[in-house]
């Protein structure tokens, strides 16, 4: 059952990634794109990853899709012949290649929720791991139940700090760039 | 039967390779600068979904810690989630960089600016 879900979660989310890539109107690809971002938000449900969940589906389907609508509405919705793309036989080749490479890798990468993998090891040689110390005594140290919540403000808040700061820099630059733009000041 | 079984159990890997490849091919050949800014979040979600899936444990719970059991490894979440955050600022900044380039040269064709360029 669970297997079921999980392949028809894989199936909807490759095929919606693919139709964004190949159909030719753009705003039928944000469609489809928000689409794969709520498909993906419950591939992370299913793996059990709720803060991720949470967060993709605001940001991903939401956010994004307000935020490539609007650039559309701002320039233009160009409305060449053909529905689809037609494919580039050179760009297919080279991903082709990298992508024959990456799958070769696959078998021998650890199962996906077995116990075996290197990232759910509690201790190694005697010493606990990030993610047995995460485990076994974020909560007594912080007090914090969710160990996500625990992990990102208490452990790493210098990359909560830095992505702060990249938010910043990003609006400063959103700022500067649409500020001598001639369409948006007028309006 | 034995090539298939080789795959058993790496659904979540297969897909990212293919969101990578999906993601990676829209980048190269869209003509148009927004299909290529969503290529490159599907490259994005790509990467997210190995990461989040390598912490996986079957049967286990979301890292909410209440007594003895068993729970996933939180710390890729902790990652994914400044990572999705990060990859908004990044595509919030390539969009206004975009309205930009559609008011210098009327067209988000990739093609069409190389010709407006040209001309000038």
């Amino acid at each position: 059952m669970t297997v079921a879900l999980e392949l028809a979660l894989v199936v909807f989310v490759v095929s919606t990634a693919v139709a964004t890539a190949v159909l030719r109107d753009i705003v039928a690809s944000i469609a489809v794109f928000a689409a794969f971002s709520l498909g993906i938000s419950v591939i992370w449900l299913v793996l059990q990853a709720p803060d991720v969940a949470l967060t993709e589906a605001a940001v991903g389907a939401g956010i994004m899709s307000v935020l490539l609508l609007v650039t559309v509405a701002k320039t233009a919705r160009a409305s060449d012949e053909g529905a689809l793309v037609s494919v580039n036989p050179r760009a297919l080749a080279a991903v082709g290649l990298l992508l024959l490479v990456l799958v070769s890798t696959v078998p021998a990468l650890p199962e996906v929720g077995s116990e075996e993998a290197p990232a759910l090891q509690k201790t190694v040689d005697g010493e606990l791991t990030p993610y047995g110390y995460y485990v076994e005594e974020a909560y007594n140290e912080t007090g914090v139940e969710n160990s996500v919540t625990a992990v990102l403000v208490y452990y790493r808040g210098f990359d909560t700090f830095g992505e702060a700061t990249v938010v910043f820099s990003a609006v400063v630059g959103v700022l500067v760039a649409l500020g001598g733009s001639r369409r948006w000041g007028e309006e | 039967m034995t090539g298939i079984g080789l795959f058993a159990g790496h659904q979540y890997q297969i897909a990212f390779v293919l969101l990578v490849g999906v993601g990676l091919y829209t980048m190269i050949d869209a003509k148009n600068l927004v299909k290529k800014v969503i290529g490159l979040n599907i490259f994005q979600v790509g990467l997210f979904l190995f990461l989040v899936s390598s912490g996986y444990l079957a049967g286990a719970g979301p890292a909410i810690i209440d007594g003895e059991g068993r729970y996933v490894n939180p710390l890729p979440h902790v990652l994914i989630l400044t990572a999705i955050v990060v990859g908004v600022s990044l595509t919030a900044l390539a969009l206004a960089l975009i309205i930009r380039v559609y008011d210098e040269y009327g067209t988000l064709d990739e093609e069409h600016i190389q010709e407006v360029m040209d001309g000038d």
